[in-house]
């Protein structure tokens, strides 16, 4: 069953990718979102047998390789752990896939996209089911390629190209770190799979790493460089800043790879090396305190984003920092739990917003919407419903495992706990603020789309329009899709009223939002409550002093209500400004520019990277290019061997001169030379 | 004095060199050439005899006679190739033998 | 000395009494039957060749020594010998269309390619200084002649002369060395020179060693004593450079090994310095010097070269590895040398040959047979794999490594790296450049020779078994 789940799509990007050209467009669709549909199904029973029975297994594939010491073997480690991640990855992908035919069916190169996407799920697999380092590290970089490939799928949009290759650059910086650690937990462990790493951790508490003649504590630095490759994958502060433009990529992609499933692929790897992560509590402190910054940070930078995409995807990084700071401070499950919970409600919203952007005719930015309640009600319905659970409303899957993590950081024993606290509690009240902003100005209020809608969508929040250079919208290029206008009419005029999707992309959104508003409450006590052993069954490590996840119950009554208030009040204050009183925000962000200015800008972090590493980077590239490779290389290299070359030869052929004396000569000099050479080296005896 | 092996092996060493010498600094006609193949010849017989003799060993001396009869051989046939190239260039000047080179 | 005189067991030498034999009664038919009996004459000889073949295969194997032990007849001699049969008389075939259209057709050719080739055959046999130096002579006064068989061409007297000359100068440079081989071992036998020496070196045996291998690189034409063979090949008759480049280079070559081998084992340290320096300088010199040639026969005479340093490099590593690779590489360089020169003989338009590189401009195009025969073989030449020049390589190389010679081993592989820019520059000029004037067709006898050659080669990797493995048992004969 195991490998079902795993290889059928695999299977399926094969038979989509090898044959999509023959088969056609509707067979590549169907024959992977039928088969991710099984696998899906299959993952369920799987959750349901290991997480509520037994069943934690290992199932030896083969052996990859060996070499030396090095034995790496290529397994699928069921355990609690992973079959939670085998239902989120599954379920939202075959969702994802069955909306993707409702969503893409203008789009020329289905079966391409479709190979992609079941190949990122079975790159994901690889990852969640990997018994070592190196076969997660293959899933890892597997899903790495996907979501290059997908974020540039449209390849003739100059912004989806630099899109994909800076998401791939800035994960190579992580996956360095992440190369690194597995290194150093190679060298310390003398192993790579998991068993063998977690059995002898526990003694090397002491242990030291030289290294630039400095004694480091080994685990500390092999977690926090495992840590680095955790931060580039989930976008993580400083390493965040690929997410916002992989919105470049179609929305599907958006929900599935950058939303629910790849960059959780960092929190689920933290989770699985735990027994890691609690030997070495200087790295937990750092974790905490990134989690932390980025929950708070991104939350800053979705308040003014007015594009749909993009206000979703700050928000995605910072719901991940709310999963780190719950391992930092040791509540892996609360962490998972979150993972888990976000999943759903995140890649509702991602399709609901590909729902919209959809009935829009690929229009993005929310000030040009509006009233869209009236024209797309379940749209409308479902979008609600993922707000209300990102925003943790009770008894939504958010409120429990949000209010977890909050809790949990008042109650843990980190140095860095208190600011772990106070930035999930502000987040949590930006996050409901940005939240009800997206959900008001998109669909209540006055339509400012359509003939009326120029003077309308002057009015509301233009301050930073200028300041918005740059960054292009992600509309699909015409060129992508020749005969879309002919479907669909006109693009900007907007006389077309919007009108709601297609069923196939209604159900997706149905089931998810099942999901988002149950998820929470259904398996609470098995991920964070009573039931907490029972079902982890240990595939979660936690140290001997790790009491959190008794703590967090005990924590005063006003932190247990305090997201519920930052809730409240951020949606009191976004109703305020954008339904009440319209002009309010337009007024703000002119009272303080500078600071509107810097957080539309995203903390100048592009500018600020474009500035410390792209240029130096680039004129390191030129000068290698010019002077080391044009002048050096090629120089004394090809082009100077190649002179050398034709010059011995001249010199050679000169001395052929066709005079039999001078051969003859020749034949007396090798003589002569070799007697010399045996008289000299005969006196040397 | 009494005229031991190393003169033999002297005078042989002299006319060796003196025949090889004579191939290449002289620059004028290959009969001269002809002359030192043979110089070069009787050197190595004057070695194959003289050793024989200080080794009492017969070897030598038979292969001396047939160093003489190759010898021969040689010669008939290098001034038959040398009146082809006459009759085709009209010269035996060494300096002239150059059409092929490089 | 009143020991009875016993006739010679004969069985041992057939081959060459039948390529003896043969040659006396072509003479005797050529003087009967005048001019006019070059093609009577060149099938007898062909025949005699056969013959000689089939003599030498029905030998029965192991070690035999004749004529008072100064004629071995071994594993070695054997294979070597199969292989000089082989190229003679492919030359030969290669010959009849050339000489009828240059008007060459007089009986002595073949009469001089038997009795060269019976030569040869001394020569591989060779067991001491004297047996040698009959067997060299003979090969080599037959060749100085056919060198110049062409007899108004001023370029094919000059080469005859030039040959001549050098390789008079070279037989006495061979000649002294033996004396003093001679003198200071006591023997000209070459078991009997080894067991004189007992290891120890005297001066004026390595004096004479550095002699004789003067007079031994001449013959196979390594550096420095190769400046003969450029002018040799260009100014020689196609079908003559063919033979020069293919039979007499196995000849020098089996002899050079089994002097070294046979008669001075003890002393491998002394001579592998001898070895390994004109090893290195012909792998150089072929290498460079081939890139500056216009000239295709020139270009394969400096080829040759560079193959003969290749070669070396498995006699230098002095084992019996070395030797197998030797072996293997001779076999493997007849077979592409003799596809290479058929393709040479090709290059006619009409009754015109033709010899520079640019003629075979576009050749893809016009005779893409013939172009991409050549082009398999020049890869082959090359050495890229998997064709038969990459393993003639790999076994001297690999030999070399056995021996720790890593150094030569090392510039070997550089100098094969630089010797494929003047390879591959022929293909690109076949397979890219603008078409030349096409050639005629070719004529059945090359076809067959170059199809076969080239089939071998490209499909040596198949079954290389059988060459190694006799190889592998020629070399152990030797020790």
């Amino acid at each position: 069953m195991y490998q079902a789940i795993v290889f059928l799509p695999l299977l399926g990007f094969l038979i989509a990718g090898c044959f999509g050209r023959f088969i056609g467009a509707r067979a590549s669709e169907v024959v992977t979102t039928a088969l991710l549909m099984v696998s899906a199904a299959l993952s369920w029973v799987a959750f349901f047998q290991v997480g509520f029975g037994t069943g934690a297994t290992r199932i030896q594939l083969m052996n990859w390789m060996t070499s030396g010491a090095l034995s790496v073997d290529w397994a699928l480690r069921i355990d609690t752990l992973t079959v939670v991640m085998l239902v989120v990855v599954n379920s939202v992908s075959a969702l994802v896939h069955l909306y993707s035919i409702g969503y893409m069916h203008e789009d020329p190169a289905r079966p391409r996209f479709f190979a992609y996407l079941s190949l990122f799920t079975f790159a994901m697999l690889m990852l969640v089911t990997s018994d070592n380092l190196v076969q997660m590290f293959f899933g890892w970089e597997g899903v790495g390629l996907a979501s290059y490939l997908l974020i540039g799928f449209w390849y003739q949009k100059e912004s989806a190209n630099a899109a994909a290759i800076k998401a791939f650059v800035v994960n190579r910086v992580g996956d360095f770190g992440f190369a690194l650690g597995i290194f150093l937990v190679f060298v310390l462990t003398g192993s790579v799979a998991y068993d063998a790493i977690f059995a002898k951790v526990g003694g090397l508490g002491e242990a030291t790493f030289r290294f630039l003649g400095h004694d480091w504590h080994a685990l500390t630095l092999a977690a926090l460089l495992l840590f680095m490759g955790a931060m580039g994958k989930s976008a993580q502060f400083l390493l965040h800043t690929w997410l916002p433009d992989a919105m470049e990529g179609p929305t599907p992609v958006s929900a599935l790879i950058h939303a629910a499933t790849m960059v959780t692929a960092g929190v689920f790897m933290v989770a699985r090396l735990s027994p890691v992560f609690e030997m070495a509590p200087t790295a937990l402190i750092v974790v905490t305190a990134i989690g932390a910054t980025t929950a708070f940070f991104a939350a800053t930078i979705g308040l003014v984003q007015n594009d749909i995409k993009r206000v979703i995807a700050y928000s995605t990084c910072s719901q991940l920092g709310y999963m780190f700071v719950a391992l930092g401070v040791g509540a892996y499950s609360a962490g998972i739990f979150h993972l888990f919970t976000h999943a759903f409600f995140k890649a509702l919203l991602f399709l609901g917003a590909g729902s919209v952007i959809h009935a829009m005719h690929h229009e993005q930015d929310i000030r040009n919407m509006g009233g869209l309640r009236k024209h797309i009600p379940f749209t409308a319905a479902v979008m609600a419903i993922g707000t209300l659970a990102l925003t943790g409303f009770p008894f939504t899957a958010g409120y429990f495992s949000k209010d977890a993590i909050i809790e949990a950081a008042y109650a843990s024993k980190n140095p860095a706990h208190s600011f772990a606290f106070l930035a999930t509690v502000i987040a949590a009240f930006m996050t409901s603020f940005y939240s009800w902003r997206l959900y008001f100005l998109t669909f209540e209020g006055k339509a400012r789309w359509g003939a009326d809608a120029h003077s309308l969508h002057e009015g509301v929040e233009h301050a930073g329009t200028a300041a918005q250079g740059g960054h292009g919208h992600d509309a699909e290029p015409a060129s992508a899709a020749p005969h879309h206008h002919d479907d669909h009419g006109h693009h900007g005029d907007g006389h077309h009223a919007p009108h709601e999707s297609p069923l196939v992309m209604l159900i997706p959104l149905g089931l998810l939002a099942i999901g988002a508003v149950a998820a929470g409450f259904a398996f609470k006590e098995a991920f964070i409550g009573h039931s907490y052993d029972a079902f982890w069954k240990g595939s979660l490590f936690t140290g001997q002093g790790n009491t959190i996840l008794h703590d967090m119950h005990e924590v005063p009554k006003w932190v247990v209500w305090s997201p519920f208030v930052m809730m409240a009040l951020g949606f009191a204050l976004a109703f305020y400004m954008y339904i009440v009183n319209t002009g309010a925000p337009r007024r703000l962000a002119e009272a303080n520019p500078l600071l509107y200015r810097f957080l539309l800008n995203k903390w100048y972090f592009d500018e600020l990277y474009d500035f410390l590493f792209v240029r130096p980077a680039k004129w390191l590239g030129r000068f290698l290019w010019k002077t080391g490779d044009g002048r050096i290389i090629d120089g004394l290299g090809p082009d100077g061997i190649s002179a050398r070359v034709v010059d011995i030869t001249n010199r050679v052929v000169r001395i052929q001169t066709g005079f039999v004396y001078h051969y003859a000569f020749a034949m007396l000099i090798g003589v002569a030379a070799l007697v010399t050479w045996y008289l000299l080296r005969g006196g040397a005896h | 004095m009494a005229i031991g092996l190393t003169h033999y092996l002297v005078v042989a060493a002299i006319l060796f060199t003196l025949g090889v010498l004579g191939i290449f600094i002289n620059r004028k006609n290959v009969i001269v050439i002809m002359m030192s193949i043979e110089l070069i010849l009787l050197a190595v017989n004057i070695n194959l005899v003289a050793f024989s003799t200080h080794l009492n060993d017969i070897t030598g001396q038979v292969f001396a006679l047939l160093v003489l009869t190759v010898a021969a051989a040689e010669a008939a046939i290098g001034l038959a190739i040398l009146v082809v190239y006459f009759r085709n260039r009209g010269t035996i000047a060494v300096d002239d033998i150059n059409m092929m080179k490089g | 000395m009143n020991a009875p005189f016993v006739m010679p067991a004969l069985g041992p030498i057939l081959p060459e009494l039948v390529l003896a034999v043969g040659a006396l009664v072509l003479v005797l038919i050529g003087a009967l039957r005048g001019e006019k009996s070059y093609g009577l004459v060149n099938g007898l000889a062909f025949v005699v060749l056969a013959l000689a073949a089939a003599a030498l295969v029905a030998q029965p194997a192991g070690k035999v020594l004749v004529f008072g032990d100064s004629f071995s007849v071994d594993g070695f001699a054997r294979i070597m010998k199969a292989i000089a049969l082989l190229g003679s008389a492919v030359a030969l075939v290669l010959s009849v269309d050339y000489l009828r259209r240059e008007n060459l057709t007089r009986f002595e050719y073949p009469i001089l390619i038997v009795l060269a080739t019976l030569g040869m055959m001394m020569m591989i046999s060779a067991n001491d200084l004297i047996a040698l130096y009959l067997g060299l002579e003979l090969q080599s006064l037959a060749a100085y002649v056919i060198a110049a068989i062409h007899r108004d061409n001023v370029r094919s007297s000059e080469a005859g002369l030039k040959y001549f000359v050098l390789g008079a100068l070279s037989s006495g440079m061979l000649l002294y060395g033996s004396s003093l081989v001679y003198g200071f071992a006591g023997t000209v036998s070459f078991p009997g020179i080894a067991a004189a020496l007992q290891g120890q070196s005297s001066l004026g045996v390595i004096l004479g060693l550095v002699f004789v291998s003067a007079g031994l690189a001449f013959k196979i034409s390594a550096v420095p004593f190769h400046m003969w063979t450029p002018d040799v090949y260009e100014g020689a008759p196609t079908p003559v450079a063919a033979f020069f480049a293919a039979a007499p280079k196995v000849a020098a070559m089996a002899m050079t090994v089994r002097i070294f081998i046979v008669a001075f084992p003890g002393i491998v340290g002394d001579w592998r310095q001898i070895v390994v320096f004109i090893s290195i300088a012909s792998m150089a010199l072929g290498a460079f010097a081939a890139i500056g040639q216009r000239n295709i026969k020139r270009l394969m005479a400096y080829s040759s070269i560079g193959h003969v340093g290749f070669a070396l490099v498995g006699l230098a590593a002095g084992t019996a590895q070395g030797v197998n690779g030797v072996i293997v590489y001779m076999a493997i360089y007849v077979v592409m040398t003799l596809g290479t020169f058929a393709i040479i003989l090709g290059m006619r338009r009409g009754d015109t040959y033709v010899e520079t590189i640019d003629d075979l401009a576009g050749l893809s195009r016009s005779q893409p047979f013939m172009a991409y025969a050549f082009g398999a073989i020049l890869f082959s030449l090359t050495g890229i794999p998997p064709l038969a020049g990459f393993f003639a390589k790999f076994y001297v190389f690999a030999a070399a490594i056995e021996a720790k010679l890593f150094a030569l081993a090392v510039i070997g592989v550089v100098t094969s790296v630089v010797s494929a820019y003047y390879y591959l520059r022929i293909v690109k000029i076949m397979f890219f450049d603008e078409p030349a004037q096409s050639f005629s067709p070719l004529t059945p006898a090359l076809k067959t020779v170059i199809a076969v050659s080239t089939i071998a080669i490209a499909l040596f990797w198949l079954a290389p078994a059988p060459l190694v493995s006799a190889a592998n048992a020629a070399a152990r004969s030797l020790f």
